[in-house]
């Protein structure tokens, strides 16, 4: 059997036009545009299964949001297939988009003028959401993201942090099998940060609810997403688990030693050659950094020898943070 | 089934579309006023220069008069359904169209019943009202079953032609960033055009005003009908009775150019 | 100055639409070419009317709706900002808003001095044709009370637009004073043509002074001493008008900073 949300071999490519640069070249453009094709998407699948967490990211102009339009059937791919819930998503629109549900972070499909509890009702209204459901739904999103106090609040009047509140629930209304989340903690503040991570962790694991979110916050995806696809220049370049990433590329590790007092440690250069050590100003200078690739140096010989012939009053290991890992497949250092 | 819940949508659109206008009061009630002296203002116009010049082309004032009316009236009711369409632009640029698509209802249905500026079509159709009832009891037209028939049959022409030419330069933003200019000079400069009798003008305009952005359907060969002006010698007198035609096949096709462009807006993105 | 710079930014920002901007310089023609064309239907035969000839009336069409094209201001520049919030931030930086407004509504009108009202004024006279300047001194004269009208329009939109500070949408009013415009400056009806009662009215409007003084003086028809005067009523009314404005914008960003937006 296929599975929930099937993507093989998708490809698509824009036209884009060329800015000149300039006065002179602004009025040259005037007469001759220039335009050049641009491959949004190369050669793109995957699988998601139904209840999955998939954090979906990469560099501005990867492709996230491309692919993203295509799976919600805003576009057509140019060549490959998708499959979602059994839908073909762009050729059976009406039948399919009642099944989904996206948040746009920076489009917010609210009536601006009127207050959030209006638009809940017109939204009631085009997806035929019977009442008891509608009711249901209603109360208990408002109670989870403790929105009753800015329901009849004009959407204008509304803080950033409740207007994204507002808006995840304008799209969970009408109980879709699958979410898309386009940046939805844009512009929050932490603690509405927060708030918002930790009902789309509830409803994943109470409804079974498929996710995909694409951001920039990766905050958002390790507190939230077991599984992270990483696209990059319109290829996918990752796809597993989020613990599987930290030990296949974060192999840097970190230790940070306080010593007894201000040792000169620099004979241990010649020992540990692939260590890199770093003096912090803390602490009278007895606190000191090793960064090294667990590849090349085994943890356990480096400790072996700081307590065979220092004095240590304190180690504290860390592994990387998700971000310096992202960051380094972008740059293409793994 | 089917229909009566689309009608309530409509319904529920329509609430809320109210509801929004009257959040500014003062601007909601001066909308109207605005839209009426505004488009009062070729009105004016001609009042003035017919005071200093007499009749146009054999046309006098009330004739004039008469023959603006059919063109508010229609616009006037044109609005209620297509401001939408007018804003179209606008809906593409903000990603509002993507919204559209992400919804299970049909794209020109939200298009049409998102928006409904009540404000300019009382505006409008009042400005037609207005200029109707000054000038139809001074024109010699014999009121009658058969006048008052003629006179809806146009009416639903008129809004269908000129519903027709919005819905095409709407979809046309879909393939162009700015299209304001293009609106300017095919809808609302014709519409100039159309608010004098078309004999007046060269043959070349007269033909664009009949083939190509064609509002002497909407108000020019009606009000020949009704005013029986002996400058209609020059058209075919058949003219007078194609206003619903021209307005249905022009929707049509109009509405084909939309289903193909909506295409063309999913494969190329915007 | 980075007023230039906002300028500049306007200029570049208009010319990125091409294929509008063509529409754009039709469209001037075609506005033109309507008024003509029915003008030259209402004078018939006649050679002139109230000592107005079809050229004069010719020549005041394509110089005043020309001009209109040129003379553009952004109605909805500080509603927009008043509407969406963004004053508030924009107030506190070193620029000031209004002169940015200049600068850019500026940079805006000197790009359609160039691509717009020059090739439109072209089309224009070889389809139409058009009256000669009275003389060289009278053609400059022109200029400079164009640019005072300009001066003129700009004052009268930018207290139109102090009202968002109330009333936040301003469409409306805003309409209605480009009704006030169209109909009372002369660039829709020659008002030569008003019936007397009507120029009495508009003599001591400031809307007269937008389009008609300068193609009045364009084709001759004031002296010296008049000239003088008209001008300096244009000048009178921008002084006045400013001050209004200035008014309301001082009231107005009171109201904002007790309000808080």
């Amino acid at each position: 059997m296929s599975s929930f949300i099937e993507v093989k071999n998708v490809s698509k490519s824009f036209k884009v036009s060329k800015r000149a640069k300039g006065i002179p070249g602004t009025i040259a453009n005037l007469f001759v545009p220039k335009y050049e094709e641009k491959k949004a998407v190369k050669d793109i699948s995957f699988a998601i299964e139904q209840g999955e967490m998939v954090g979906f990211i990469g560099p501005n102009g990867a492709g996230k949001s491309t692919t993203i339009k295509m799976l919600s059937g805003i576009l057509y791919p140019d060549s490959g297939e998708i499959t979602v819930n059994g839908y073909v998503p762009y050729k059976q629109r009406k039948d399919y988009v009642g099944s989904i549900g996206v948040v746009f972070g920076q489009k917010s499909q609210l009536q601006w003028d009127l207050p959030v509890i209006d638009s809940f009702e017109l939204l009631k209204a085009i997806y035929r959401i019977p009442e008891k459901m509608y009711k249901k739904n209603l109360d208990r999103f408002m109670d989870m993201l403790d929105m009753w106090e800015f329901i009849d609040r004009p959407v204008r009047q509304l803080s950033l942090g409740q207007r994204m509140r507002a808006d995840i629930v304008a799209a969970l209304l009408h109980s879709p099998k699958i979410v898309f989340f386009d940046e939805p903690t844009i512009g929050v503040d932490v603690v509405g940060k927060e708030k918002i991570r930790s009902f789309i962790k509830k409803l994943n694991a109470e409804d079974k609810v498929s996710m995909i979110f694409t951001t920039h916050d990766m905050q958002d995806i390790e507190k939230t997403c077991n599984r992270l696809i990483i696209i990059d220049k319109g290829s996918k370049v990752y796809d597993g688990s989020i613990q599987n990433i930290k030990e296949k590329y974060g192999t840097t590790r970190q230790v940070e030693v306080e010593f007894d007092r201000n040792y000169d440690i620099s004979p241990m250069k010649d020992i540990m050659k692939n260590v890199d050590i770093k003096e912090l100003n803390e602490a009278c200078g007895r606190k000191k950094q090793f960064i090294f690739e667990n590849t090349e140096v085994q943890i356990d010989e480096l400790m072996n020898y700081l307590l065979q012939n220092y004095g240590v009053k304190d180690i504290n290991v860390s592994e990387p943070e998700i971000e310096r890992i992202i960051g380094k497949i972008y740059s293409g250092e793994v | 089934m089917m229909k009566n819940d689309t009608m309530h949508l409509a319904g529920v659109y329509t609430k809320y579309v109210m509801k929004s206008w009257f959040q500014y009061k003062v601007d909601a009630v001066l909308r109207s006023l605005a839209v009426f002296l505004r488009e009062a203002t070729g009105i004016f116009v001609i009042y003035f220069t017919l005071l200093e010049f007499d009749s146009l082309n054999g046309w006098n004032i009330y004739e004039m008069l008469f023959l603006f009316s059919l063109l508010f009236v229609t616009y006037g009711i044109l609005i209620l359904f297509f401001t939408g369409l007018r804003d179209f632009g606008h809906t593409v640029r903000t990603g509002g169209f993507d919204r559209f698509i992400l919804r299970p209802r049909g794209l020109l249905f939200q298009l049409i019943f998102c928006n409904a500026d009540w404000f300019a079509a009382i505006g409008h159709g009042g400005l037609g009202i207005v200029l109707f009832i000054i000038s139809a009891g001074k024109v010699g037209v014999q009121w009658d079953v058969v006048t008052i028939l003629y006179y809806i049959f146009a009416i639903i022409g008129g809004v269908l032609i000129q519903g027709a030419i919005f819905l095409f330069l709407a979809t046309l933003n879909i393939y162009l960033l700015e299209t304001g200019s293009i609106k300017e000079l095919f809808y609302f400069n014709a519409r100039e055009f159309a608010g004098y009798p078309i004999s007046i003008f060269s043959k070349g305009i007269q033909a664009v005003m009949i083939y190509v952005v064609p509002f002497a359907f909407v108000n020019y060969f009606p009000a020949q009908y009704l005013l029986r002006k002996p400058d209609m010698e020059q058209y075919p007198e058949i003219f007078m009775y194609l206003t619903p035609v021209v307005g249905v096949v022009m929707y049509l096709l109009a509405y084909g150019f939309w289903r193909f462009s909506v295409k063309y807006y999913k494969s190329s993105g915007n | 100055m980075p007023y230039i710079a906002f300028g500049k930014k306007s200029f570049m920002l208009k010319s990125a639409y091409r294929f509008d901007h063509f529409m754009g310089i039709l469209n001037t023609i075609v506005r033109i070419f309507i008024f003509w064309v029915i003008y030259k239907a209402l004078y018939g035969s006649r050679t002139e009317v109230e000592g107005i000839t079809m050229t004069m009336v010719t020549t005041n069409f394509i110089l005043s709706i020309g001009l209109e094209a040129v003379f553009y201001v952004h109605d909805f520049y500080l509603p927009d900002k008043i509407g969406n919030g963004s004053i508030a931030t924009e107030l506190l930086l070193p620029v000031s808003i209004k002169g940015r407004m200049i600068a850019e509504n500026l940079g805006n009108a000197f790009f359609k001095l160039l691509y717009h009202f020059v090739p439109a004024l072209i089309v224009s006279v070889i389809i139409m044709g058009i009256e000669p300047p009275a003389s060289v001194s009278m053609l400059i004269l022109f200029i400079v009370s164009a640019l005072l009208g300009y001066g003129v329009l700009w004052t009268i939109s930018f207290v139109v637009q102090m009202s968002a500070f109330w009333l936040i949408n301003v469409w409306s009013i805003v309409t209605i004073k480009n009704v006030f415009v169209n109909v009372l400056s002369g660039s829709m009806i020659p008002l030569w043509f008003m019936p007397d009662w009507m120029s009495g009215i508009v003599e001591f409007s400031p809307f007269s002074s937008i389009y008609f003084t300068p193609v009045q003086i364009y084709l001759g028809q004031l002296s010296s001493g008049q000239i003088a005067y008209k001008c300096l009523i244009q000048l009178i009314w921008i002084v006045i008008i400013y001050m209004i404005g200035n008014l309301l914008w001082a009231k107005g960003k009171k109201k904002l900073v007790v309000q808080g937006g």
